[in-house]
């Protein structure tokens, strides 16, 4: 029994250090809500107290050892704490930030499709009641005019729908040849015939270094750029394309000479259905630059815009495409 | 002018449109069926026996695929023209390989829908499966695997991207028929691109230089100007 009670008290001896420091290890898991980081400090001013009278007493020394663990433990668990935490607001502003954009899309749905509605209803109604030939054949021209705007949205939200849904081409795209075809299609649009449209190439180095990518994608980003720089500049104004190349990425710039963008607007237009302080009253759906945007990215590239309403006036946006 | 008593059998949901398109259709000439679920247009298929089947994809009960799938198994072969939704790319690559005669996106013209059903009931013979509805297509030397997405010229894979193997699918089984590059740009783009024919004219390209076929001496596709393309040998399908 005696030697028993030896044997047993040399293991407890040995192991108390374990099952002390187990224990407060385990108190120290369901108190670490209430358990303030200064703890640590003063666990580690006891484990100096006590650590002179520990040296011939083992019982103290393990309640030190599991002062100390409980420190530890505390110590780690408080900064995997604040790290979540950490995360977590910034998660949270993203997802704030992510349904603020949500709720401003939706607004903007909603006044884009409520006026060229209420022209429809208005026109179907002219259609009712109106009895000469020549009204009602023009409110036909309105229904119809209301209608193709409502495509023309629904079009433009479809495409930016399918860009998240299917993959994107990669074949070598000729980028010279791309942008010919750009202004030629530019320069063919009835509303802006006469205007003046640049192309510039530079010639050097020779052929100019291809592209990896979605052609018609890249045609529908570019000519979407050379659209509305026409479209917010007047006949006199000058319309710039032109292309670049650093090694690494080919840069696609359209430039014009026109007002320019407000500066409150310049962070917003790339927004779904943003429109700016002087596209209020032009015609489009308001998801061009949204799309534009959308094709960079999935090419591995960017886009970006800089304006200035003063001296030297102009508006210049641009797509890096990454070669590879 | 037989084409114009042909019955049609109009599946749609959605009564707004169902009942915009009846009268239409009647007007030019056709008697319509209109029934707004897939088991209903499945019963009245094999009931009427119509000239013509126009599908919604999206129905309650039974959608429009799951019905045009069934229809073939049961070995009606009737043409039908499925109208796609809006802002499902696979869709259209779908509709082909379920064996839709021809698809329209929503929203649509009406009168491009007529000008469907009339080129689909032009080419249709009665009773007999229509290209649309096999997976290889032959046209002499060329071979179309549409269910391995792969093109041979006398035995010779031929290199195409996608998009242009795509138009190959679209006029191989609508030969010798004008084929507008609007139409084209619908089909296979699924939305139009502001350089629209340009689009339909470098995919052209391409898919003559692999097929080494010479525009001023076509073997397969020949420009009609001012209108469109044109598959000209004479293709034969199986499977």
């Amino acid at each position: 029994m005696r030697r028993l009670s030896g044997k047993w008290s040399r293991y407890a001896k040995l192991t108390l250090p374990l099952w002390v420091g187990l224990i407060l290890a385990g108190l120290a898991w369901f108190l670490l809500p209430f358990a303030p980081p200064t703890l640590t400090t003063i666990d580690i001013g006891i484990f100096g107290l006590v650590l002179g009278l520990s040296i011939r007493n083992t019982a103290v020394f393990a309640f030190l050892l599991g002062f100390f663990i409980t420190g530890v433990i505390l110590f780690v668990r408080y900064w995997d704490k604040r790290r979540a935490d950490e995360a977590h607001t910034l998660y949270a502003d993203f997802v704030e930030d992510a349904q603020q954009k949500r709720r401003h899309f939706l607004r903007r749905l909603d006044h884009e499709i409520k006026n060229p509605l209420t022209g429809l209803r208005a026109a179907l109604v002219n259609l009712r009641e109106a009895q000469a030939a020549d009204e009602r054949s023009q409110a036909g021209q309105n229904a119809d005019k209301a209608v193709e705007r409502l495509t023309r949205l629904l079009t433009d939200l479809r495409k930016l729908a399918d860009l998240d849904e299917r993959p994107i081409e990669r074949y070598a795209v000729n980028v010279p040849d791309l942008l010919e075809d750009v202004v030629d299609a530019a320069r063919a649009i009835p509303a802006y015939e006469g205007r003046s449209i640049s192309l510039l190439i530079p010639k050097i180095p020779s052929p100019f270094p291809m592209l990896t990518g979605d052609r018609d994608l890249l045609v529908l980003a570019v000519y979407n750029l050379v659209e509305n720089a026409l479209k917010f500049t007047s006949a006199n104004d000058s319309v710039e394309v032109r292309a670049m190349e650093d090694g690494r990425a080919i840069v696609i710039e359209v430039a014009d000479s026109g007002a320019g963008i407000a500066f409150d607007d310049l962070s917003k237009i790339f927004d779904e259905l943003y429109r700016g302080t002087n596209a209020r009253s032009t015609e489009g759906s308001g998801l061009g630059l949204a799309l534009v945007n959308r094709i960079a990215i999935l090419h591995g590239g960017g886009c970006g815009v800089r304006s200035s309403q003063t001296e030297p006036r102009g508006t210049v946006f641009s797509l890096r495409l990454p070669r590879r | 002018m037989s084409l114009n008593r042909s019955t049609i059998l109009l599946a749609d949901d959605d009564p707004t449109i169902a009942d915009s398109l009846a009268p239409f259709l009647e007007r030019a000439g056709f008697h319509v069926l209109v029934v707004s679920d897939g088991i209903t247009a499945l019963d009245k298929a094999q009931a009427h026996h119509p000239e013509l089947i126009i599908l919604d994809v999206l129905m309650p009960r039974m959608d429009g695929r799951e019905t045009l799938r069934r229809l073939r198994k049961l070995n009606i072969w009737t043409p039908t023209i499925l109208l796609t939704q809006v802002g499902e790319a696979s869709e259209r690559a779908l509709a082909l390989e379920e064996g839709a005669d021809d698809y329209l996106n929503k929203p649509f013209d009406p009168h491009e829908l007529l000008a469907r059903i009339r080129a689909v009931l032009r080419r249709a013979r009665p009773g007999e499966r229509s290209l649309s509805t096999a997976w290889l297509l032959t046209a002499g030397e060329l071979v179309l695997d549409r269910r391995a997405r792969r093109a041979t010229l006398a035995g010779e894979t031929v290199e195409l991207t996608p998009k242009a193997l795509a138009v190959l699918e679209y006029l191989m089984t609508h030969p010798d028929e004008a084929i507008s590059r609007e139409r084209l740009l619908d089909v296979v783009w699924g939305w139009e691109y502001p350089t629209g024919t340009r689009t339909v004219d470098t995919r052209m390209a391409e898919l003559r230089r692999a097929l080494d076929d010479d525009p001023s001496e076509p073997r397969f596709i020949e420009t009609i100007p001012s209108e469109g393309y044109r598959f000209i040998a004479s293709v034969h399908g199986e499977g």
